[in-house]
């Protein structure tokens, strides 16, 4: 059985468009599972649904918004299915509206600790603190801070209204900042040699004799974090 | 534009998803009012951490290989 010339085409065409997303779509795959042997699966399926259903991907709208429509797809259908999650979580409780949110914007108090303790949050607390959203927020803030993608784009890769957007990733990067300024504040503790329950942590994690005060190369090393 | 109002836009604003007319009354507010400006900046840099920080994961290229040959074979399983 050979292949017929139109085939190759199809196959070349899918293979020029699509391929070029395959890293953006890896990332959040494996923002979304947590680890790499599902990330790499999820992104298989999601790249044979796409090229089986691909003739009715309709030509110059957003393929890469469609692609990932298909792995949010494949994410749900799959995994959160094998983990025994409930298809509807009970997320609708908790989910007021954009407009109730941010009105407990307005009594926020922002004192300037806060603004200082960004600089203290590392390139690790950021994931480990996006890598703890529940899984709902977790994807909107993927799709929008770690992918660029627009509200509108969002709301049609994961079918849900824009308000819906809005609010979850109001609240998806409020859980973050919380977490985020919590680890800051453990490094800024460290780093002023407080508490010796902490500092004697720090020690046995870093493994470096600069432990105790924490001053010097030792918080410039942490501060470096990877980038 | 007032604080209250300031506050609940300015994440649209970080987000750039404000449209014209709005973004302007937010900028004069913001250009007049130190403590939502103060507040702007944070949302700011607190949206670029997480924008910049969290460090990315690259497709391993094996899985490149793998999918290619998927997507070539398609044809013959049908």
């Amino acid at each position: 059985m050979t292949k017929e010339p139109s085939d190759r085409r199809q196959e070349e065409q899918f293979e020029q468009a699509a391929m070029p997303y395959l890293d953006a779509l890896y990332n959040t795959a494996y923002r979304m599972t947590r680890n790499a042997q599902d990330a790499e699966d999820l992104v298989q399926e999601t790249y044979l649904k796409a090229y089986r259903s691909y003739d009715r991907f309709e030509a110059g709208t957003n393929l890469k918004a469609w692609l990932f429509k298909i792995l949010k797809n494949s994410f749900i259908n799959e995994y959160r299915r094998r983990q025994h999650i409930p298809p509807q979580s009970d997320f609708s409780e908790i989910e007021d509206s954009f407009e109730s949110q941010v009105s407990d914007e307005v009594t926020r108090h922002m004192p300037n600790p806060e603004q200082d303790l960004l600089e203290d949050v590392l390139d690790e607390d950021v994931q480990r603190a996006i890598d703890g959203l529940p899984v709902d927020y977790r994807m909107v803030v993927v799709l929008a801070d770690l992918e660029g993608f627009s509200y509108k784009e969002i709301s049609d890769i994961l079918e849900i209204p824009v308000g819906t957007v809005m609010s979850r990733l109001y609240r998806g990067r409020r859980l973050l900042e919380r977490t985020m300024l919590e680890y800051a504040r453990e490094h800024g503790y460290l780093r002023q040699g407080e508490p010796a329950k902490m500092r004697s942590r720090a020690a046995a994690g870093d493994g470096d004799e600069a432990g105790p005060s924490g001053e010097g190369p030792a918080r410039e090393f942490r501060r470096g974090g990877k980038r | 534009m007032d604080c209250k109002k300031a506050k609940q836009t300015v994440f649209l604003f970080t987000d750039d998803e404000m449209e014209e007319a709005a973004l302007l009354l937010l900028r004069r507010h913001l250009d007049a009012c130190p403590e939502c400006a103060r507040h702007a900046e944070y949302v700011r840099r607190l949206i670029l951490l997480v924008r910049q920080r969290c460090c990315r994961q690259a497709a391993p290229p094996a899985l490149r290989v793998r999918i290619l040959a998927r997507v070539r074979s398609v044809r013959f399983e049908e």
